[in-house]
C-alpha cells in the first residue's frame, strides 16, 4: 500500500514561465486540477491549482466583460506569479494511509510525489486514493454487504469469518466501524455471492445481530471533533 | 380476455443446485401449483420448452463461454465461474430449454398466436454476462430474446423492464451502447444488495447513452416507493422511447416475505406493477409483452405471486 503503486505516473507539468492561460487550458484539456511546476531537470518548484488560477482571474474576465487592460494583464501572467512554491509533498515510499491522513490534515487535494532529490515522480490525488479505496472495499466485484453487530472484544471477527468461510463464500473485504454504540462494533463483511440467506440465518443462530441496512454507518465521531 | 402463453416444462426442475441453494426447483413447482390452483390452466396456452438454436445464444454469449459451460457441466463439475452457480449434469440442457422456450413464446407473440406470455423458466438469466455465469444465471434469456425480436422479426425498438430485486447487470451490459434496446431496472440499492451495480448514474454509453435507466431503492421501502419511481422514471421514458415489444425480467424477490433482500413490496404491490406494465404495453407495444422469470425465493408466497401475475396477463388490466 505504497504511494508509488497508486499514484499517477504520467504527470502533466508546467514550468515557472508557462503563461497562466496555457496552464488553464492544460487543466481543462486533461480534466485535472493540479499541475506540478518543474525545472528543466524535473525538480519540483511548486504546484498550481485551478483555484490559484481562478483567484488570479478577475470575475469580469471570466465573463468576457473586462477591460482590454485587464485582459492584457492576465495574458501576461506566468505560472510563477500565482503558484504555491513550497507545496506539501509526499515520497513514493509513503503509504496510502499516510496520504489519507495528510489529505485530511492539510485539506489539500493532491500531493506531488518526489524522491530525496526533489525529482518529480508522480502525483497522488484524492481521485487516486478513491480508486485505491474502491479496490480495498472490493466493490468492483459483484457481492452483497452484511452488517453484523458484535461486542467489542477479542475473537468476534474470527467467529464471523469462520462461519462465512465454512459456507464456501469468498470475501471482497471486511470493514470494521469502531465508533459504534458503547462496547459494540459493527463488522461489514462484503461477500462475493448473491446467496446470503443461509449465512445470514447461521450468523443469527450464533447470537449475532444483523443490523437493518438503513441504520448502517461507518463513522460516528464525537461531535466535538468537528 | 387476452391470449396468454404459459411456458412451463418439467425439465426445468432437473437443474439441481444442491440441498441448500435458494434458486431451487421448488420455486417453479410453487408457481405452477399457484397458477393451477387458481384455475388458470384452462385459460392459458401451456407451452412446453424446446431446445434453442444455438445461434441465438451466440448472439449474446461468447463461443468460449458457451463451450466452457457445456464442457464443465457435462463433465460433472458442480459450479461454473462462482460458488453461486451450482450445476448438475442437466443444467446445460435446462439452460438451452429455457432460452428455446422463451424464444418460442416470443415467436408466438410476433406471429399473433398469443398476445403475451409468462415464461416460468430455470435457470434465470439477467445476471449472466456475455462471457461469465453470475448470480445463479447461465444464459441471459431476456437479452437473447431482445436480439431475436430484432433479427428474426425486424423489431426496431425493444424495451426491457427488470423488476427483480437485484440489478440485471448482464442485460444492462449487453445493451449499454445500443440505442435500440432500452433497459430499465428497479432494484434494491447496490450498496446493500447483489451485484453492486445499477446506480442512477449508469445511463448507458456512447450511442446508447440515455437508453439505460436505473432506479435503486433503499432497504425497507415498499409499494409506495416502487410506485413513485416507476411513475417518475419508467413511464415517461418508455412513452417517449415507444418500444414495439416489452420484455419483463420478472422477479418476485422484492416481496416483503422474501429473505433474499430487504424490500417490502406486497402481493398487491406486485399486482399494481403488473397492471402498470400491461397498460404501458397497450400504450407502446400493441400489448406485446413477454414476461420471463428471474428470481423470487419465498416458496410460501410464489403460488399467489405467480397466479396474480398470470391473471393480470389474461385480464389485460
Amino acid at each position: 500500500m505504497f504511494v508509488s503503486q497508486s499514484m499517477t505516473r504520467k504527470v502533466i507539468t508546467v514550468s515557472r514561465q508557462t503563461p497562466l492561460v496555457e496552464a488553464q487550458a492544460l487543466m481543462q484539456q486533461h480534466g485535472i486540477r493540479h499541475l506540478p511546476v518543474v525545472s528543466a531537470q524535473n525538480l519540483l518548484e511548486g504546484i498550481i491549482t485551478d483555484r490559484d488560477i481562478r483567484s488570479a482571474f478577475p470575475y469580469q474576465t471570466a465573463k468576457g466583460e473586462s477591460s482590454r487592460q485587464e485582459q492584457e494583464r492576465f495574458a501576461g501572467m506566468k505560472v510563477a506569479d500565482v503558484m504555491t512554491s513550497d507545496p506539501i509533498t509526499i515520497s513514493p515510499t509513503h503509504t496510502l494511509q499516510d496520504a489519507l491522513l495528510m489529505i485530511q490534515e492539510s485539506r489539500v487535494g493532491a500531493f506531488p510525489v518526489v524522491d530525496q532529490d526533489r525529482k518529480l515522480k508522480g502525483i497522488i490525488s484524492v481521485r487516486d486514493l478513491l480508486r485505491a479505496f474502491i479496490n480495498v472495499m472490493g466493490i468492483g466485484q459483484p457481492g452483497t454487504l452484511l452488517c453484523v453487530l458484535v461486542d467489542d472484544k477479542v475473537g468476534q471477527l474470527k467467529r464471523i469469518v469462520d462461519a462465512i468461510t465454512e459456507e464456501g463464500i469468498s470475501f471482497g473485504s471486511v470493514l470494521v466501524a469502531r465508533y459504534w454504540e458503547k462496547d459494540k462494533r459493527a463488522v461489514f463483511p462484503y461477500l462475493l455471492t448473491n446467496n446470503v440467506i443461509r449465512v445470514k440465518k447461521k450468523l443469527q443462530a450464533m447470537g449475532f445481530t444483523l443490523l437493518d441496512p438503513m441504520k448502517w454507518y461507518l463513522d460516528q465521531l464525537p461531535k466535538s471533533d468537528e | 380476455m387476452k391470449k396468454t402463453g404459459f411456458l412451463f416444462d418439467q425439465r426445468f426442475l432437473l437443474h439441481d443446485t444442491g440441498p441448500y441453494h435458494p434458486e431451487r426447483s421448488e420455486r417453479l413447482s410453487a408457481i405452477y401449483q399457484g397458477i393451477r390452483d387458481a384455475g388458470l390452466m384452462s385459460h392459458v396456452s401451456v407451452m412446453p420448452a424446446v431446445l434453442t438454436d444455438m445461434k441465438w445464444v451466440l448472439d449474446i454469449h461468447t463461443q468460449e463461454y458457451v463451450r466452457r459451460f457445456e464442457e464443465l457441466c457435462l463433465a460433472g463439475r458442480r459450479t461454473l465461474d462462482s460458488e453461486d452457480n451450482q450445476m448438475s449434469r442437466d443444467t446445460w440442457e435446462a439452460a438451452q430449454l429455457a432460452v428455446g422456450g422463451v424464444l418460442e413464446a416470443a415467436r408466438g407473440i410476433m406471429a399473433g398466436d398469443i398476445d403475451n406470455a409468462f415464461c416460468a423458466v430455470r435457470p434465470p438469466g439477467h445476471h449472466a454476462e456475455s462471457g461469465e455465469a453470475m448470480g445463479f444465471c447461465y444464459f441471459n434469456n431476456v437479452a437473447i430474446a431482445a436480439r431475436y425480436f430484432q433479427k428474426e422479426w425486424g423489431v426496431e425498438r425493444v424495451g426491457i423492464i427488470d423488476f427483480d430485486v437485484h440489478h440485471g447487470n448482464g442485460t444492462q451490459h449487453v445493451f449499454e451502447d445500443d440505442p435500440t434496446v432500452y433497459y430499465y431496472s428497479i432494484h434494491q440499492h447496490p450498496s446493500f444488495a447483489y451485484p453492486g451495480t445499477g446506480r442512477e448514474f449508469e445511463m448507458g454509453s456512447g450511442r446508447g447513452y440515455g437508453f439505460t435507466k436505473n432506479s435503486p431503492v433503499l432497504p425497507g421501502q415498499g409499494d409506495d416507493e416502487y410506485r413513485r419511481l416507476i411513475e417518475k422514471d419508467l413511464l415517461p421514458a418508455f412513452r417517449s422511447f415507444m418500444p414495439q415489444v416489452i420484455i419483463l425480467s420478472t422477479g418476485f424477490d422484492a416481496h416483503q416475505d422474501d429473505e433474499m433482500a430487504d424490500m417490502r413490496v406486497t402481493t398487491e404491490g406486485f399486482a399494481w406493477i403488473m397492471r402498470t406494465m400491461m397498460a404501458l404495453a397497450e400504450t407502446c407495444s400493441s400489448g406485446r409483452l413477454l414476461s420471463v422469470l428471474e428470481g423470487g425465493y419465498a416458496l410460501e408466497r410464489l403460488p399467489e405471486l405467480g397466479a396474480g401475475h398470470v391473471k393480470i396477463l389474461l385480464d389485460g388490466e
